[in-house]
């Protein structure tokens, strides 16, 4: 794909993070790069260091984002550089080499949003809006979708067989564009949004024209706790970029 | 609805280990292991499996209280030893940590490049074999339902306790049935206790897994064990069924003359809750 065209419209980027609990660490992760480049990645809360990996996967990503099985092997070869194995203790050691988990959501704009890329991995939602309706998401298109334990890319190669039966340039990713969209935008999140988001979506009240309020960390983490509290939103680490 | 509550280091659950040591325990399979040296060897695996999906880099979460009561002869007693020998349950934490020993074992794994390369890995052990005298079987159910009687207390809003009873023989104390009962009746907020009996046996082929009925087993002993057994909750039926077993609709957490691989599989189904654990 060509670079972004400096001269199209430049959409504003948001992103906020909320995390699962206040004094517990956000395993969410996410960048963008000047070349139009944004990268998500939820952590697995359940795996040895999922914060760090899902660090590296976001900046290798936005740094290169074409992702292969070189570029998988590459970013494990630097989690595992983190740490001394031999020298971890037995507990630390066995939840090493079972590795850690996150998933990659991956977005490339190019010439102005004519051509937009969508790679993921998981289940950390990209979903594509003309003003308040949804045109499309992926990779998930239903709120029951969620319940299914996600395929997430593990530092130990062995979790990430089921890639071995995917076409990357084809099953892992989506071709989508702003034209012909008179309002158009760009939204990536992690689950526990994705899955309020679908479940909202036949409501009266657009989910899209809630998130698209939220203009501050502030006004973001009130929405979380509310939805939250209101048992509409799963208590995990939130976050969302927005390109409105 | 029961079983739903979200395990965590606020909310965690118990796993409870009732393993019978009685004499005949050192019965030898097939592959010439005694029944209790397999059983034991089960326990320390799957008491790894639990620590290592509650370990990250920053410590151990405690997503688990876990104990373990053994039981032979006139004796029923904590299964740990040193300083764990103390109490029934402790934190996940303070098992990862009390080890009997720490023995290295080769495993050979995926290098990530297609290579295979054989890495040294410290396995720890917390419970030997053991087996003599009777099979004091009520007297252990007893001390289990005082345990989790106290442990519901605390954790009120808690995924309730799950136990795994692990026998090879008849009680050799009394009937078991009633106090099995009583066990079974005892509740948290998100459910009733739940009470899985594994009976062991050295031969294949013999193996009755997951009943629905007492009609589907032979004798009144076996009937007893299926009536002292708790349904399988919906999602640990689901477990179940995706490693191949025939379950259905009031599928008991019951095996009978159970093999090693069936001694595997009850373990790892009845210790699944791990799994639902917080992302």
């Amino acid at each position: 794909m060509r670079p972004a065209d400096s001269r199209s419209k430049s959409r504003l980027p948001l992103a906020f993070s909320v995390p699962k609990r206040e004094d517990q660490h956000n395993e969410d992760s996410f960048q963008r790069s000047a070349k139009g480049v944004y990268a998500l990645s939820d952590g697995a809360s359940v795996s040895f260091d999922s914060a760090s990996w899902a660090r590296i996967l976001v900046r290798r990503y936005t740094r290169d984002p074409e992702f292969t099985r070189e570029w998988l092997s590459a970013a494990i070869a630097e989690f595992r550089k983190l740490y001394d194995r031999d020298s971890l203790p037995w507990m630390q050691q066995a939840s090493f080499d079972k590795g850690s988990f996150a998933s990659l959501l991956g977005v490339r704009i190019a010439d102005g949003g004519r051509a937009i890329q969508v790679l993921s991995v998981g289940d950390s939602l990209a979903v594509l809006c003309d003003g308040d309706r949804i045109k499309a998401t992926f990779p998930l298109s239903t709120a029951a979708e969620f319940s299914a334990s996600p395929q997430l890319i593990c530092t130990n190669p062995t979790h990430n067989t089921f890639l071995d039966k995917l076409d990357f340039a084809y099953d892992l990713v989506a071709d989508w564009t702003f034209r012909g969209l008179e309002q158009p935008a760009l939204l990536c999140m992690t689950d526990a949004l994705g899955h309020w988001l679908l479940s909202q979506r036949d409501r009266d009240s657009s989910p899209i024209s809630v998130l698209r309020r939220l203009r501050t960390p502030g006004a973001f983490a009130r929405f979380v706790q509310e939805e939250r509290a209101a048992g509409r939103m799963k208590r995990d680490d939130t976050t969302l970029i927005a390109l409105w | 609805m029961a079983y739903q509550a979200e395990i965590s280091r606020e909310n965690p659950t118990c796993i409870l280990f009732v393993i019978d040591q009685s004499g005949s325990m050192d019965e030898i399979s097939e592959a010439g292991r005694s029944k209790a040296a397999f059983v034991a060897d089960v326990l320390n695996k799957t008491l790894y499996t639990l620590v290592t999906s509650c370990s990250k880099s920053d410590g151990v979460r405690n997503y688990f209280d876990v104990g373990v009561i053994a039981y032979a002869g006139s004796q029923v007693r904590s299964g740990f030893g040193g300083a764990l020998s103390g109490d029934i349950v402790h934190p996940i934490h303070a098992i990862s940590e009390h080890t009997l020993r720490v023995e290295e074992r080769k495993k050979k794994v995926d290098d990530g490049a297609g290579g295979i390369v054989e890495l040294k890995t410290k396995f720890p052990v917390w419970f030997d074999p053991k087996s003599e005298g009777g099979t004091p079987m009520r007297a252990a159910l007893g001390r289990t339902i005082e345990t989790v009687s106290g442990w519901c207390e605390q954790h009120p809003r808690s995924y309730p306790p799950t136990i795994l009873h692990v026998t090879d023989g008849q009680s050799t104390d009394g009937a078991p049935e009633e106090m099995a009962d009583g066990l079974r009746q005892i509740s948290t907020k998100d459910g009733q206790a739940l009470l899985f009996n594994l009976h062991v046996n050295t031969a294949a082929g013999l193996e009755i897994v997951f009943p629905t009925a007492e009609a589907d087993l032979n004798d009144e002993y076996s009937r007893m064990l299926f009536r002292m057994s708790s349904p399988l909750p919906a999602h640990l039926a689901k477990f179940a069924g995706d490693k191949g077993y025939a379950i259905t609709d009031g599928s008991r957490g019951f095996i009978f003359n159970g093999d090693p691989q069936c001694v595997v599989d009850f373990f790892e189904i009845g210790t699944r809750p791990r799994l639902v654990a917080d992302r």
